[in-house]
């Protein structure tokens, strides 16, 4: 396995024995010309990789164009709370240094002054090892030379997360850093013009702030070869479910399914045939036994209906009742939504409710034609996504597994 | 039984015939060792049915193969089957119908709790109503719980959990009080106060009975008294297959089949409470058991799966007299005190072999030894020695009849005249002596799950007193019972699943492990239909 961000040399929480391996290079390198350091990003073609896929280039470059009002903020997302994504938590706990250091790179490469690490309260080993681990580089002589090159004080602030799961959307995550409840905000304006206090901020995930450091140090062409096929960099999948091995895997972009299931996964538990795969942690359509072979990128895998997300593979077998795994994370985005958008707030709870009757099998015909109905006129009207997630994966465990629905019926 | 049967003893016809014709049985000779007797002959010892458990909370811990075999199975049932079961909500959730299950119940609904109690078979069927010969609890002058305690402990070889067998001993006088409330009789002198009697391996007269059936008189009035509670829920025929868990792997309710209809249904509980018994119907070592028919260990299963440490589980007691002839009583207790007034063992060469009032473990080794070396009855599938009721019976004319009278009746079962023929007699598995590890209120090392009776282990150390089953099953029931139904006031569980059996089957697979059985298996194995012909056949009865 070509590991990048799992390597061993990118584990523990000595700074200095990160920056006698290979640590600190890539800062060196970004210190010593700001200016290059967003179009390398662009040639390496790293992407979002909380979910989104978005070129990161892109946003830093909206941020970077963006005058100081008066502060910029580097928001560093670590909120994770999706049902089976595990991958954040297990990077800030065991690898904070090559975090920072790549968040250094880009508060150096957008002029950014102030960045939070802002992480899910659940996670007290992410908060410990990163509240330490910044405490070392405060103290390291890089530190003040990003300061000399902002030419301003830089501020690193480690918060815990509300802890709600709409906290980790961009303007929850925004509102929860200036003291509000998350609540999601409507767009435009976008973060990188208008976010914390109206002062334009950068939100990146934590796996791909993780990144940016080996990119500095190891150039756009290494980064691009370790990708399969068109796909660029490796991504961290978590494998869970009716797997032998599951747990997080560092693998090239666009490997297939197929092969982390089986090569990496160990194959299905008791030898059992594969049914779905929930990916992306539950907000998008099922994969079936069809889908195999889909490089897991995320191009190929939206070609097929449905979307990388986090990297979370939750593997379902027969055996596993197809119901009674939506219904849990439907319960979930019941529990989950802020009540902000009454089409969420009484959607998510109709939904959740009509799927537990069906579960228990205490529902008739009528309940499971409720269902259909609700899956045609709810998407698109609520302010996030949240409404849509859960729908989406309703609607797709509908269409290819009517007929566990119907039978889980009452006679 | 079957496939210990070998045809290296003597027949039944040739060695009744050695007995008849002799008149005159002189003590053994004692010049044994006990330590090698044991370790030669009793079947806690014999190494090759002893494994190292390689999966779960006592993985390196040494175990009785067939219940490793139990310990390291595959689940009995698949998320998919859950597919339209109905939950239904209770506080707390007591799992057996015996004389702990029960206690726990009515002490729960005592307490405020909605109790709902299932039971594999009916309320009552269980191992309770087969204890014949009393209760301990030191209510005797001159008697104190320290000295029951030092019993206890001195008969367990020093293994028991000290702070258990405090709160057993502690709880004996309040318990008696409490069955009493309850309705139960107990064989009085002319002013009214308890009989007491002596067990063995005891420093005082601290067993209270009734009549030589006092199981069978307790089971009869706590039925009655949980019969006749409105806010316990008994459901017969619906075994638990699996426990339920919550987010945190705590236990959060079980699954309950019910027999009748062949259907599943979640019971989400704020307490789960497992009164199962032991393990007899797995008959460990092919030996016939004094067992009901649903002692197949269930609870051990359920329990272990969801993290519950367990101990002990290479410990059992064999009782020295079962019914070894006519088969299809095989197993079937003959009380000790047959032995105390002076009845004799004797071997097919009519010789006596061991002193008869040894501890049990020690008397059970003999006869497999004397049937081992070929100096017993063999032949098919029968095979023991003599337990000489005519020889009783003609020292003490009229003896059995007005003291064994359940002995009698079981002789006219037989078809045996017993006051003529002697009984063909063989270890029968009686009791485990270990189990799940439980505090001083039955709770298991998992958050929610209580286990109470002979399902938990720690109070007998390695060996029993007679008269501390009875008490213990009410008086951890009644603790179990208590603190169970104070988790009523906690918020419930928000989720509940099998999860566990996923995390289960993912380490049998990377030890390894034949998922080929799959537990718990509610039932003995020769009853269960779908098995091989062969196996039938090697369970089944045959004639001499």
């Amino acid at each position: 396995m070509n590991e990048v961000l799992l390597h061993l040399n990118s584990m523990g929480n000595n700074l200095a024995s990160w920056l006698s391996i290979f640590g600190g290079l890539g800062l060196k390198k970004a210190l010593s010309d700001p200016d290059s350091i967003i179009p390398l990003i662009q040639d390496a073609g790293l992407r979002g990789l909380g979910g989104s896929g978005f070129p990161a280039c892109k946003k830093w470059q909206f941020v970077a164009d963006q005058q100081a009002n008066p502060d910029k903020y580097l928001i560093c997302n670590g909120n994770e709370d999706e049902p089976g994504t595990f991958k954040d938590a297990y990077l800030l706990a065991e690898t904070p240094h090559q975090i920072i250091e790549g968040a250094l790179i880009a508060a150096v490469a957008n002029q950014i002054n102030k960045i939070v690490f802002y992480i899910n309260p659940e996670q007290t080993k992410s908060l410990d090892n990163i509240r330490s681990a910044v405490e070392q580089w405060q103290q390291n002589d890089l530190f003040a030379q990003v300061e000399k090159v902002l030419d301003k004080p830089l501020s690193i602030r480690v918060m815990e997360s509300s802890g709600h799961y709409i906290g980790g959307e961009e303007t929850a995550a925004i509102e929860s850093v200036e003291g509000n409840f998350p609540f999601p905000r409507g767009k435009p304006p976008f973060p990188a013009v208008s976010g914390v206090h109206g002062c334009p901020t950068l939100i990146n995930n934590v796996e791909t702030l993780a990144n940016v450091s080996h990119i500095l140090r190891n150039g756009a062409k290494w980064y691009q070869d370790l990708g399969r096929g068109e796909s660029t960099g490796t991504k961290i999948y978590c494998l869970s479910g009716d797997v032998l091995n599951p747990g997080v895997y560092e693998l090239p972009m666009g490997t297939p399914l197929s092969e982390l299931i089986y090569t990496y996964g160990g194959g299905m538990l008791l030898g059992k045939k594969l049914k779905a795969v929930f990916t992306g942690g539950a907000s998008s359509s099922i994969l079936t036994p069809k889908d195999l072979d889909v490089p897991l990128d995320f191009d190929s895998v939206r070609e097929r209906g449905s979307s990388l997300g986090t990297g979370a593979m939750i593997v379902v077998s027969e055996g596993t009742g197809i119901v009674k795994r939506v219904t849990e994370y439907v319960n979930f985005y019941a529990h989950s939504s802020c009540g902000q958008c009454p089409p969420c707030k009484t959607g998510t709870f109709y939904i959740s409710q009509l799927l537990n009757k069906i579960d228990t099998g205490q529902a008739s015909t009528v309940d499971l034609e409720s269902l259909v109905e609700l899956c045609k006129i709810l998407p698109g009207s609520g302010r996030c996504h949240l409404l849509d997630g859960a729908i989406k994966i309703v609607d797709s465990s509908l269409h290819h597994f009517i007929d566990e629905y119907k039978s889980s019926l009452k006679a | 039984m079957s496939s210990k049967a070998n045809n290296n003893g003597i027949s039944y016809q040739q060695a009744l015939e050695t007995y008849l014709n002799k008149n005159e049985f002189p003590a053994a000779e004692l010049s044994i060792d006990e330590t090698s007797l044991l370790e030669e002959f009793h079947p806690d010892h014999r190494q090759e049915t002893i494994e190292t458990l390689q999966v779960g909370p006592n993985k390196g811990e040494r175990c009785h193969t067939q219940i490793a075999r139990f310990l390291q199975a595959d689940s009995r049932i698949d998320a998919a089957d859950l597919a339209g079961a109905r939950i239904q909500k209770t506080d707390v959730l007591v799992i057996g119908g015996g004389g702990a299950g029960c206690a726990a119940a009515l002490t729960a609904a005592e307490s405020g709790a909605k109790v709902i109690l299932a039971t594999k078979l009916r309320l009552g069927d269980s191992n309770t109503v087969m204890a014949e010969g009393g209760i301990q609890a030191s209510i005797e002058k001159g008697d104190t719980p320290q000295a029951h305690y030092n019993d206890t402990y001195k008969a367990g070889h020093k293994k028991g959990k000290k702070e258990l067998i405090k709160k057993l001993v502690m709880d004996g006088p309040e318990t008696i009080r409490w069955l009493i409330q309850q309705g139960m009789q107990f064989d009085l002198n002319k002013f009214g106060d308890l009989l007491t009697r002596k067990a063995g391996g005891t420093s005082a007269n601290r067993v209270v009975y009734f009549r030589d059936y006092t199981g069978l008189e307790m089971m009869r009035s706590l039925r009655e008294a949980v019969v006749n509670n409105s806010d316990i829920d008994v459901w017969d025929y619906s075994p638990a297959v699996e426990l339920l868990s919550n987010e945190s792997g705590h236990c959060a309710g079980a699954i309950i089949s019910k027999l009748q209809n062949g259907r599943y249904v979640q019971i989400k509980a704020r307490a789960v409470i497992i009164a199962t018994g032991g393990i007899g119907r797995v008959h460990l070592n092919q030996f016939p058991t004094s067992n009901h028919f649903g002692a197949t260990g269930d609870g051990l299963v359920l329990a272990y799966r969801l993290g519950a440490k367990l101990r002990d589980l290479d410990s059992f007691q064999y009782h020295p007299t079962g019914v070894a002839y006519p088969q299809h009583l095989s197993g079937t207790l003959i009380t000790e005190g047959l032995r105390s007034s002076g009845a004799y063992m004797i071997n097919a060469l009519g010789e006596r072999f061991v002193d008869e009032l040894k501890p049990r473990d020690i008397v059970a080794a003999a006869i497999i030894r004397e049937c081992r070396e070929g100096r017993g009855v063999g032949e098919g599938c029968v095979e023991g020695v003599w337990l000489d009721t005519a020889g009783l019976e003609a020292r003490n004319p009229g003896i059995l009849k007005q003291r064994f009278p359940k002995l009698v009746q079981l002789g006219l079962k037989s078809q045996i005249d017993i006051t003529k023929t002697p009984m063909l007699i063989y270890p029968t598995l009686h009791y485990q002596n270990g189990g799940v590890v439980i505090d001083e209120n039955g709770l298991s090392s998992v958050p929610g799950l209580y286990c109470v009776g002979e399902v938990s282990g720690g109070i007998h150390g390695r060996n029993r007193l007679m008269g501390n089953a009875l008490l213990e099953i009410i008086s951890f029931g009644r603790r179990a019972g208590g603190i169970a139904a104070a988790q009523r006031k906690n918020r419930g569980h928000k989720q509940i699943s099998i999860d566990h059996i996923s995390n289960l089957r993912r380490e049998l697979m990377q030890h390894g492990m034949p998922m080929t059985t799959k537990s718990p298996i509610l039932f003995p194995e020769y009853a269960q239909y779908d098995a091989t012909t062969e196996k039938v056949n090697n369970f089944g009865v045959c004639d001499l």
